[in-house]
């Protein structure tokens, strides 16, 4: 059994807290992915699970047992380095027997188990080379083989996938969550990548400034985020934001911002400053009276899709994500209107989600 | 093209000419010891000894202690020689020993305070006759004049900033990650320091080694100062050819000169490979 808890975790470097009093359960072989902006505290939560930061105050379970003041070798965790920490003097093989070494396997078991796992992942021809004569992906399935060798039960990562080039680091993204669906072990994850959070993850853990802000499958955080940091982090392009109020009217409720009016019917909420959130591709051009009047300012084709930028009169200019067969040009007058069932509001001051 | 060969012309030729200025009282040294004493001193002066010949070393290689001879003294270095080998080697042993551990705690842990490598460092900023003084009183009191003991300590204290600083920079040369990911293997702390920190700071210990040898072994001051006749060391042999009868017997001091210099370049020769290795920080993939 593999499950972790997080209760109260708290880690104070100085005078900052980096991590701020977090709970966290994880159950036995889950993939969670821990995202955030660097400086968020995922590395030094992470760091604690494994031991190698101890915790200001806080406890940390593993499975049934408190291992707060354990030994890092002795939680059977693996872990995978951002920058894989292959030990340079060592050959692949060695590399991958160092564990097996220091439980004092006899040699041929140690043979026969490095060459196993070098062939489920694809490096049992590297085995006599140098870490420094391998390419990156290479390097990076060395690093996996040498965690997975001793069979942990469970595996953290710190961006591992952060040194590699971007066709690489979809490739491995796959193979990551190929080794989870095998090994069914327990997987932590940590990024500031919200594409891998998005993509790997059965949960996810968003971070900032030391706490946790929501956890949940991918699309809940994309589709229903708690609040504006969430809404904010999660989607390329991010969302678009505007600053307005709230007002209450016969109608229903009614959102009201400079060059923009929407109407809310249906929804509940209290007058006051409000935030409005809506994602690009959820802007769309539309003729008729609830639409409102732009100017296309900017045009990014992506290929499957292009984004446009409409100068509506507010104070920023909006995103939207149309399909690629839609004919514009930079100074086209286009009118748009929102998906009203998927806008989020949000607190203007306090960035909380206005649920309603 | 002419231009940059030109220039790689005049580059080379200055270098040649700085390497000869450089080289050449070595050259000198060398000759003069194979040289008999009439030619020590001849205009105008002979580029080869005439007849070659071995009797300086033969003279200051001779086992027994210094010898008057025709009202100059010959000096036998065999016993400095061997209390300057002795001295320089266990000096830099230990100063290299409990300098790198030094510098492993503070660069991990934070040993002795942020400004503990800096305070050390003002060891160096003291003139060593400064020290030496105070070490005579010190040292007569613990009845350490004159021994190996007393010079050694003396070595190791001198010598321990420059294995600090120069073992911090070959310890930051290993990412703290694969310490880490040894630990979390269940490695214990010596497993690490021996599977792992060791094998990739053996260059640079081996190049502090050889440094801190070459310091302990031409060292003249405090060895002059806290030394008188049971020890004894090669550079302070050196120092006796000040006065007005050894100071013409210039075919044994030559000869103790290419001795003294031996060990060096012998050293240097057969750790040229951790030489390379050492001063070309940045080796390792951070």
């Amino acid at each position: 059994m593999a499950s972790i808890r997080l209760e109260r975790l708290t880690k104070v470097f100085g005078t900052t807290r980096a991590v701020d009093g977090i709970d966290l359960a994880i159950p036995d072989g889950e993939f969670v992915v821990l995202v955030g902006p660097s400086g968020c505290g995922k590395t030094t939560t992470l760091n604690m699970i494994a031991g190698l930061e101890a915790p200001t105050s806080g406890d940390i379970w593993i499975g049934d047992t408190r291992v707060t003041d354990w030994e890092p070798g002795d939680r059977n965790l693996g872990m995978v380095f951002q920058n894989l920490a292959l030990f340079p003097h060592m050959t692949v093989f060695d590399n991958i027997a160092f564990p097996l070494r220091i439980k004092r396997l006899p040699h041929d078991a140690i043979a026969a188990r490095v060459r196993a796992v070098a062939d489920t992942v694809h490096v049992g021809r590297l085995l006599a080379k140098r870490p420094a004569t391998l390419s990156g992906g290479e390097a990076q399935r060395v690093a996996l083989a040498r965690t997975i060798v001793v069979q942990p039960s469970v595996f953290l990562m710190d961006e591992p996938l952060s040194s590699l080039d971007a066709k690489l680091r979809v490739e491995m993204r796959t193979e990551l969550k190929r080794l989870h669906a095998t090994l069914r072990s327990t997987f932590v994850y940590v990024t500031h990548d919200q594409a891998e959070a998005m993509t790997m993850a059965d949960r996810i853990v968003v971070m900032h400034q030391g706490r946790i802000q929501q956890v949940g499958r991918p699309l809940e955080i994309y589709g229903d985020p708690v609040n504006r940091f969430v809404a904010g982090f999660f989607g390329v392009p991010a969302m678009n934001f505007v600053d307005g109020e709230l007002r209450l009217e016969a109608s229903g409720l009614h959102f009201a911002a400079p060059a923009l009016g929407v109407a809310l019917p249906g929804r509940r909420g209290a007058a006051g400053a409000a935030v409005l959130g809506v994602r690009p591709e959820h802007v769309r051009f539309a003729d008729g009276p609830e639409a409102w009047p732009a100017t296309v300012s900017l045009i990014e084709p992506l290929g499957d899709e292009t984004l446009v930028f409409l100068d509506y009169g507010g104070p920023a200019s909006l995103v939207a994500k149309v399909g690629a067969e839609e004919e514009l040009a930079v100074g086209d007058r286009r009118s748009f209107t929102f998906r009203l069932d998927r806008l989020v509001l949000f607190d203007l001051e306090m960035g909380g989600r206005i649920v309603g | 093209m002419r231009r940059r060969r030109l220039f790689s012309l005049v580059r080379h030729v200055l270098l040649l000419v700085w390497t000869a200025v450089t080289l050449f009282p070595i050259y000198w040294m060398l000759i003069t010891s194979f040289k008999h004493s009439g030619e020590w001193v001849t205009w105008p002066p002979r580029w080869f000894p005439h007849e070659p010949t071995l009797i300086n070393y033969v003279k200051v290689l001779t086992p027994g202690t210094s010898t008057f001879e025709l009202g100059r003294q010959t000096l036998k270095i065999l016993k400095p020689l061997w209390d300057s080998l002795i001295i320089s080697t266990v000096g830099a042993l230990v100063a290299v020993a409990l300098g790198s551990a030094l510098a492993y705690s503070w660069a991990r842990f934070g040993t002795g305070g942020r400004n503990y490598p800096y305070n050390i460092l003002s060891i160096r900023m003291v003139p060593p006759i400064v020290i030496a003084v105070p070490f005579v009183v010190y040292f007569a009191t613990l009845r350490l004049l004159d021994t190996y003991t007393g010079l050694i300590l003396v070595y190791v204290a001198t010598c321990l900033p420059y294995v600090i600083w120069m073992m911090l920079a070959f310890i930051d040369e290993v990412p703290v990650e694969l310490e880490r990911a040894a630990r979390l293997m269940g490695a214990s702390r010596l497993r690490v320091l021996r599977s792992v920190v060791l094998p990739l700071t053996a260059s640079g210990l081996v190049v502090t080694f050889l440094f801190v040898f070459i310091l302990n072994w031409s060292e003249l001051l405090l060895a002059l100062t806290l030394t008188n006749t049971e020890v004894s060391t090669i550079p302070i042999q050196l120092n006796k050819f000040q006065s007005a009868n050894e100071g013409r017997d210039y075919g044994p001091q030559a000869a103790i000169g290419a001795i003294a210099t031996l060990p060096v370049v012998v050293l240097g020769f057969l750790i040229q490979k951790h030489l390379l290795r050492g001063f070309s920080f940045g080796l390792l993939r951070k």
